[in-house]
C-alpha cells in the first residue's frame, strides 16, 4: 500500500446464484485469498480492487435469502455485515426476480451502510419480455443502480464507476402499523428504522445481541425487548411476522410499479429450418452415441470402432516409421499410444471424442446457444422424471466418456505409462546412482516414481476432467434438476433433494464434498450426508482406478460392485434416518433456468479448483509416500515395516476377504488417500495377482472403506473428533464385514469365478 | 350447543391460552371478551367444562374441549373468510369474527370451510379445529381458495396465504418470493412439486406445497399466449 492510499472494505451480498462470484472475479482479477470463516467451514473469498487512490478489499459473501439467518452460510454473511464494518455493500440481484432483491434491500437499509444495487442477468430478464425500471428503484431508495450481464462482463465498468457514489438507502416509510407499533413501544425516542433489530431479537438468536446493541444502543435494545414481550402477550401474531407482512406488501406494491412484463415475441437466433435441422442432428448424435456405447458392450461394429481400426491400420504405421527413424518415439507414443493396449494416444482420443461425444455435444451447444425455445424446453424435459431419467443416463454416460475414458484412461495412460513410466522415471533411474537418494526418489516407494506419479499422472487428469464436466453441469443449471429427480430417494435416507449436490460433487472429491454439506439445513442431514460420502461415494480419482479395474472383469461383475455399494448406501442411509435424532430440513429449492455455460467461466472455475486440489493433494501424496518409504526402510526382525503391517492385517485380508497379502498394503495406504489405496489395487491387478472374484471383493471394500486422511480431517473439522472417530469406527468394520460376506457368497456359490 | 354467550367467550379464552401454554385466571380475565365473574366461573365448573386448580390455572375438560372446538372453528374460519375473500386487515376482523362465531349455523360453517379450501390455520397461524367437512370433502374441487397441491398441472393461481406455523419455513418461502399476492403456476407434481413463482421456478416437497393456498385464476386469462409466440425469423434483438 502506497502512502496516502486509502483502504476500504466492500462486501458483495445477495441471494444464492445471482452471480456474486462472477462479479467478484470481474472486480478483483487476480489477488484472491480463499479462507474459512473463523470457526466455520464456510469459505470466504477476499480480493483487492484499486479504484482511483483507494484500495478496496472486496469480500464475496455466501448467498443469503434474508438477513434473518436460517443456515450457517446466512449466519456468516450476517456476521460479516455486522463485524467487518464494510464501507460499501454491493447488493447483487437477479434482475428478473427484483421482488426478492427489494425485500433484502429493505433489510439492508436498516444497517445504515452505503449500497450499490446491481441488477445482474438483465439479458435473461429482457429475453423474458420483462422490463424493470432501474431509475425508479434508484430514486425510491436514493442509491445507484447498475444493470449488468456479469458472465460477459457487460456493465462492470458502470458498476466500478458507481461504487464511490454508493449511498445509504433511504427506506421509504410505508407508514404501516408495525412501524407505529415499534414507535409506540419506544415512545419518546426518535424514530429509527428498527425492524431488523426486532427480527433478530425475536429470532431468539443471542449471537447478534452485542451487534444490535452497537447498532442501536443498549437502552433501545432493552426497550425493544420489553416491547416485543408486551406485543407477544397482547397480540396473537409476533411482531416480526407483522414486519414481514408489511414489508412484503410494500415490496409487492413497488414491484407492481416498476416491473413490466410485455409478452414480447420471443427472439430466436435460429431459423425454423435451422432449428429442425439441428434438432434432427441432435437426435442423430444421441443415436450414434448410444450405438457406440451399447455396440461396444455387445460386440456390434460401431462407427467409433471402425474409425479407430482404420486409423490404426492406415495411419499409425507410416507415422510410426517416420518418427522412429527421426528419434521421435515419445511423440509417436503421445499421438498413438504406447505398446500396451490401455494407452490410447492423443489422435485416438481425438477420434474417441469426435465419434462419440461430439455428435451429441455440438448440436446441443448450437441449439442451446441459438434457441431460447429449445433451452426452455430442455429445462422442462430435464426436470420431469419420464424424460429426465433417460436424459440423466445419457448425461452420466457422457460424463463417463469424458472423465472415465478421456481422463482416466487416455490422459492417465499417456502421463503415467509413457511420460512418467517410460521416460521420466526410467531416465532418472539411469541418471541417479544407486544408493539412498536413488531409493528415496525413484525406488519402489520413491517420491517421484510413486508420489508424484500418483498425484500428477493418475489423480490430476481424472480430477481435472471431472472439474471441467462438473463446472459445465453446474453452470448449465442442470444440477438442481437432479435434486428434483432424487428428492424422494434421498428423503428415505433422511436427506432431501438438496443433498444430491454434495453427493455428485463427492464423485469428484469427497473432501470438498464434505465441506459443501453445509448447504444442508439440519445437523442430522449434515451428519448423514457426511457419513454416506465417507462410506460409499467414490471420488473421481478412486473412480478412475475402479473403472480401470472393472475394465478387466465382466459387466456382470461390475454390476455386482455397483449394486452392493448402492444397496449399502441406501441401507445405512435409511437406518441413520431412523436412528439419529433430529429432523430433516425442508426441500425448498430454486431451480435456475437452463443456461449456456460460458466457457471462460468454466475454465476459470476449473482452474481455481485444480489449484486448490494441487495445493492440498500433492503434499499429502508426498508425505504418504515418505511414510511408506520409511516403513519400507525400517527393518525389524528381518522384516520391513510394511511387511509387518501386512502381517498384522493378514488374518483379515487373507482370512476374511481371501485376498492376496499385498492387498493389506493397499488398504492401509487407502487411509492416507482413498485413491492411493485404489491405485495400489490397480497395480496388483495389473500384475495379475487378483482373480475376478478378488477384484470384486477388493473394489467393494476399498469403496466402502475409510475415507482418506484429508476427508477424515475435514470430518473432524465439521463434526468434531467424537463423531469423526465414531464414523470411522463404524465404517471400517462395516466395510470389512460386507466384503467378507460378499467374498463368502461368491466363493460358496462359485459366482464370477 | 346450548351454552350462553358469556360461557362461550370464557371457554374460547381458555382454549386460546392453553394453545400457548398455561391459562391463568388473570390472563383469561384480560383476553376474554366478557367479564369473568365468580358466578361465571362457578357455572362452567359446575357444568364440567373447566377445571380450576389451586394455583388459579384453568383447564378445559374433555367435555369442555368438545363444546369449545366448534366455537373456535367458527371464529377462525370467519377470520379467514374476511381476510382472504373480503380482503380485510387481520385486526379489523377480530370484532366481526367474535360476532360471527355466535350466529353462524353448522351448515354455513361447512360451506365457508369448503369455500376456503378447508384451511388448517387462521390468519394468526393458530390451528383451526377440523370439521366433518374437512375430513369428508378433501376431494372437493370447487373451492375458490385451494392448497397448491390441488391445482391441476399448468394451472395458475394467486397466492392467498401461506399457512404454516413453522416460521423458518415461512421465511425461506418468502425469501424465494412465495408471498401473498404473487402469481404462481404449477409446473410439476412428481417426484417433487415445481411452482413457477414470478420468474423463478421453485421445487418443493408435497408437504410444503399443501401449506400454500392460492386463489385459482381462470384459465382463459392467460395460458396460451406464451406458447403460441411466433418465431422471429433470424435476427431481432438477440438474447445477449
Amino acid at each position: 500500500m502506497g502512502e496516502g492510499a486509502r483502504r476500504k472494505k466492500l462486501l458483495l451480498v445477495g441471494h444464492p446464484n445471482v452471480g456474486k462470484s462472477v462479479i467478484f472475479r470481474r472486480l478483483t482479477g487476480r489477488y484472491v485469498v480463499v479462507s474459512n470463516y473463523p470457526g466455520t467451514t464456510v469459505e470466504i473469498s477476499r480480493g483487492e480492487m484499486r479504484l482511483g487512490g483507494t484500495t478496496y478489499e472486496v469480500i464475496d459473501t455466501p448467498g443469503i435469502n434474508s438477513l434473518t439467518p436460517q443456515s450457517e452460510d446466512e449466519r456468516v454473511t450476517c456476521e460479516l455485515l455486522l463485524r467487518e464494518n464494510p464501507d460499501v455493500i454491493v447488493q447483487v440481484a437477479d434482475a428478473k426476480n427484483v421482488r426478492r432483491a427489494l425485500s433484502l434491500m429493505m433489510q439492508l437499509a436498516d444497517l445504515s451502510i452505503p449500497v450499490v444495487l446491481v441488477l445482474n442477468m438483465v439479458d435473461e430478464m429482457r429475453a423474458r419480455g420483462i422490463e424493470v425500471d432501474a431509475r425508479a428503484i434508484a430514486e425510491l431508495f436514493h442509491i445507484p443502480v447498475v444493470e449488468t450481464v456479469a458472465t460477459y462482463g457487460h456493465g462492470i465498468r458502470q458498476l466500478v464507476q458507481a461504487i464511490p457514489r454508493a449511498a445509504i438507502p433511504q427506506k421509504p416509510r410505508p407508514n404501516g402499523r408495525c412501524v407505529t407499533l415499534i414507535e409506540r413501544a419506544l415512545s419518546g425516542t426518535e424514530s429509527v428504522p428498527l425492524e431488523l433489530a426486532v427480527e433478530w431479537m425475536e429470532g431468539g438468536d443471542p449471537t447478534f445481541r452485542h451487534e444490535i446493541e452497537r447498532l442501536i444502543g443498549p437502552r433501545r435494545v432493552r426497550q425493544l425487548q420489553s416491547a416485543i414481550e408486551e406485543h407477544c402477550r397482547l397480540c396473537p401474531r409476533s411482531l416480526c411476522r407483522e414486519i414481514e407482512q408489511q414489508r412484503s406488501a410494500f415490496v409487492n406494491e413497488t414491484v407492481a410499479a416498476i416491473k413490466r412484463t410485455n409478452h414480447a415475441p420471443r427472439t430466436e437466433r435460429i431459423t425454423p429450418m435451422g432449428f429442425r435441422i439441428w434438432t434432427v442432428l441432435l437426435m442423430f448424435g444421441v443415436g450414434v452415441f448410444l450405438w457406440g456405447e451399447l455396440g461396444a458392450g455387445i460386440g456390434i461394429p460401431t462407427p467409433y470402432g471402425a474409425a479407430r481400426r482404420w486409423i490404426l491400420q492406415h495411419l499409425a504405421q507410416p507415422v510410426r516409421d517416420f518418427f522412429f527413424s527421426h528419434h521421435g518415439g515419445l511423440i509417436y507414443e503421445l499421438l498413438f499410444g504406447g505398446p500396451g493396449a490401455s494407452a490410447y494416444g492423443l489422435v485416438m482420443e481425438g477420434v474417441h471424442l469426435l465419434f462419440l461425444v461430439a455428435p451429441v455435444v455440438i448440436p446441443l451447444a448450437v441449439l442451446m446457444h441459438r434457441s431460447r425455445r429449445f433451452t426452455e424446453k430442455l429445462g422442462e424435459l430435464t426436470r420431469a422424471p419420464i424424460t429426465g431419467i433417460p436424459i440423466l443416463l445419457v448425461v452420466l454416460l457422457l460424463v463417463y466418456e469424458f472423465v472415465g475414458v478421456t481422463g482416466a484412461q487416455t490422459l492417465v495412460g499417456l502421463l503415467e505409462e509413457i511420460v512418467f513410466g517410460r521416460y521420466l522415471v526410467a531416465g532418472l533411474r539411469e541418471f541417479i546412482p544407486p544408493g539412498f537418494v536413488h531409493q528415496l526418489l525413484v525406488g519402489p516407494y520413491g517420491l517421484i516414481s510413486m508420489g508424484l506419479t500418483y498425484a500428477l499422472a493418475i489423480i490430476l487428469p481424472v480430477v481435472g476432467t471431472f472439474f471441467i464436466a462438473f463446472g459445465l453441469l453446474e453452470d448449465s443449471g442442470y444440477l438442481p434438476r437432479l435434486a428434483i429427480l432424487s428428492d424422494r430417494l434421498l428423503r428415505r435416507m433422511g436427506l432431501n433433494g438438496k443433498a444430491i449436490l454434495p453427493m455428485v460433487l463427492g464423485l469428484g472429491c469427497d473432501t470438498m464434498a464434505t465441506l459443501t454439506t453445509r448447504i444442508l439445513e439440519s445437523p442430522k442431514e449434515r451428519l448423514i450426508a457426511t457419513l454416506l460420502l465417507a462410506l460409499g461415494i467414490p471420488c473421481s480419482a478412486q473412480l478412475g482406478v475402479i473403472l480401470g479395474l472393472t475394465a478387466g472383469i465382466s459387466a456382470g461383475a461390475t454390476l455386482v460392485v455397483v449394486l452392493v455399494v448402492v444397496s449399502q448406501l441406501i441401507l445405512v442411509g435409511s437406518l441413520a434416518a431412523r436412528l439419529l435424532p433430529g429432523r430433516r430440513g425442508d426441500f425448498i429449492l430454486e431451480i435456475p433456468p437452463v443456461r449456456v455455460p460460458v466457457l471462460r467461466n468454466v475454465a476459470l472455475k476449473t482452474w481455481y479448483r485444480m489449484k486448490w486440489f494441487l495445493g492440498e493433494v500433492v503434499p499429502l501424496f508426498l508425505y504418504a509416500t515418505l511414510a511408506l518409504f520409511m516403513l519400507d526402510q525400517i527393518q525389524v526382525a528381518g522384516r520391513s515395516g510394511i511387511e509387518w503391517i501386512e502381517v498384522g492385517f493378514q488374518p483379515i485380508v487373507v482370512g476374511l476377504l481371501h485376498l492376496p497379502m499385498e492387498a493389506a498394503q493397499a488398504f492401509v495406504m487407502g487411509f492416507l488417500r482413498r485413491d492411493y489405496g485404489a491405485a495400489g489395487l490397480y497395480a496388483l491387478a495389473h500384475r495379475g495377482l487378483l482373480s475376478p472374484q478378488q477384484v470384486v471383493v477388493s473394489l467393494v471394500v476399498i469403496t466402502l472403506f475409510v475415507p482418506c486422511l484429508a476427508n477424515f480431517l475435514v470430518i473432524v473439522k465439521e463434526q468434531g473428533w467424537r463423531r469423526a472417530v465414531m464414523i470411522v469406527g463404524f465404517i471400517v468394520p462395516f466395510a470389512l464385514l460386507v466384503g467378507g460376506a460378499l467374498s463368502w457368497v461368491l466363493r460358496t456359490w462359485h459366482l464370477l469365478a | 350447543m346450548g351454552v350462553s354467550r358469556n360461557v362461550s367467550e370464557l371457554l374460547e379464552a381458555v382454549w386460546t391460552l392453553q394453545e400457548r401454554g398455561d391459562a391463568t385466571l388473570a390472563d383469561v380475565g384480560r383476553i376474554a371478551h366478557t367479564e369473568v365473574t365468580e358466578e361465571l366461573l362457578t357455572e362452567v365448573k359446575n357444568e364440567g367444562l373447566v377445571d380450576v386448580d389451586t394455583a388459579g390455572h384453568l383447564r378445559l375438560t374433555a367435555h369442555g374441549r368438545a363444546v369449545t372446538a366448534p366455537i373456535i372453528r367458527r371464529h377462525r374460519l370467519a377470520e379467514r373468510l374476511m381476510c382472504d375473500v373480503l380482503g380485510m386487515d387481520v385486526e379489523q376482523t377480530e370484532a366481526a369474527a367474535c360476532e360471527f362465531e355466535h350466529i353462524i349455523a353448522e351448515g354455513i360453517t361447512s360451506a365457508i370451510c369448503t369455500l376456503l379450501g378447508h384451511p388448517r390455520f387462521c390468519p394468526h397461524e393458530r390451528p383451526i379445529p377440523e370439521g366433518a367437512c374437512c375430513r369428508q370433502a378433501r376431494e372437493q374441487v370447487n373451492a375458490i381458495v385451494v392448497s397448491c397441491d390441488r391445482l391441476r398441472l399448468g394451472e395458475r393461481g394467486r397466492i392467498a396465504y401461506v399457512s404454516t406455523p413453522d416460521h423458518p419455513r415461512l421465511l425461506k418461502l418468502a425469501a424465494l418470493g412465495v408471498t401473498p399476492g404473487v402469481e404462481v403456476k404449477l409446473l410439476q407434481k412428481w417426484p417433487s412439486y415445481v411452482l413457477q413463482c414470478d420468474e423463478t421456478e421453485i421445487a418443493l416437497e408435497e408437504e410444503i406445497a399443501r401449506h400454500i393456498y392460492v386463489w385459482r385464476t381462470p384459465d382463459d386469462e392467460e395460458g396460451s399466449s406464451d406458447e403460441a409466440a411466433p418465431f422471429d425469423d433470424d435476427g431481432g434483438p438477440s438474447a445477449r
